[in-house]
């Protein structure tokens, strides 16, 4: 069973992964996977409180990368959680099985494009996008589970590699 | 810092949701007890993380006694967000699960009592909001 939800999302955990994904895939756990976060206390503590009933681990890519294997074949649903595209792609680089991600939410910075209403990119976004789909990642655009998914790479040709 | 004892210091409240929501309770408040002042909104839509984070303290760093952020659910991104604006200042609660009752209680109460006290009796009065009525057939 294991890993259900690879998802991509400047918010890390929030509303829709814990209640739109979380009430349909019900995960036993949730990898917050951030060097930044793991290595901030108060932060650390926040996220690993803000899923009740739900063990949330906060790791480092490195720590995430170890355990992705083993974890892939655990008992029970897990989901995995980045804030961008380069700590996917750095996950993958890692070890971790490149695999399925969800692009749920990459809101708007100076100099990003619009793809979409919650998918804004630069062109080191889109390089990152590119290596991950080089490496066997698909990237697929679905914010909760009830709109219609679509490829990054249909988003956006210069994704594709 | 806390308000000096026995002071009618009015304890100013953020109210950051999903969507339209806080302009939403804030007019239904005012339906039930006229105009609402020094509530301040704002929602978390279209903005990241960092910025909700960025909006959420622009609006709670002038608060010399502290305050409330009251939100709608714990998890959510106006809690996590909120929490990480709230640890860089004074006496900054977050109260989640916010409903009208509860916003009514804390106009009522605002200038009654400090932060800490009256985010403790919101959260009893939120929780006793919340009822089931049967409606037996005749």
């Amino acid at each position: 069973m294991s890993w259900v939800l690879q998802r991509i999302d400047d918010r890390l955990i929030h509303g829709q992964v814990l209640i739109a994904w979380g009430s349909r895939l019900a995960p036993a756990r949730i990898y917050v996977v951030d060097d930044g976060v793991a290595a901030t206390p108060w932060e650390r503590d926040l996220f690993r409180e803000a899923a009740p009933g739900i063990e949330v681990r906060v790791t480092t890519v490195a720590e995430a990368a170890a355990a992705h294997g083993t974890e892939a074949t655990a008992d029970g649903a897990a989901f995995l959680l980045v804030r961008d595209l380069a700590t996917a792609r750095r996950l993958v680089e890692a070890g971790a099985t490149p695999g399925d991600w969800n692009v749920g939410g990459l809101h708007y910075a100076p100099g990003k494009d619009k793809v979409n209403d919650y998918v804004y990119l630069d062109a080191a976004d889109r390089a990152d996008a590119r290596a991950l789909t080089a490496a066997g990642a698909t990237l697929v655009v679905q914010d909760v589970p009830s709109t219609r998914p679509q490829t990054l790479a249909a988003l956006d040709p210069t994704t594709a590699p | 810092m806390s308000a000096p004892e026995g002071s009618a210091v009015r304890v100013p409240a953020l109210i950051v949701m999903h969507a339209d929501l806080a302009q939403a309770l804030v007019r239904a408040a005012e339906k039930v007890v006229g105009a609402v002042e020094d509530v301040t909104r704002l929602s978390n839509e279209g903005l990241s993380r960092t910025d909700l984070e960025q909006a959420i303290e622009e609006r709670v760093r002038d608060w010399p006694h502290g305050g409330l952020l009251l939100t709608d659910f714990w998890g959510g991104s106006c809690h996590t967000s909120g929490a990480a604006a709230a640890r860089r200042h004074g006496e900054v609660l977050i109260v989640t699960g916010v409903n009208l009752p509860l916003l009514l209680d804390y106009l009522h109460n605002r200038e009654r009592m400090g932060a800490a006290e009256l985010a403790e009796r919101l959260q009893q009065k939120g929780r006793d909001s919340i009822r089931v009525q049967r409606c037996e057939p005749v």
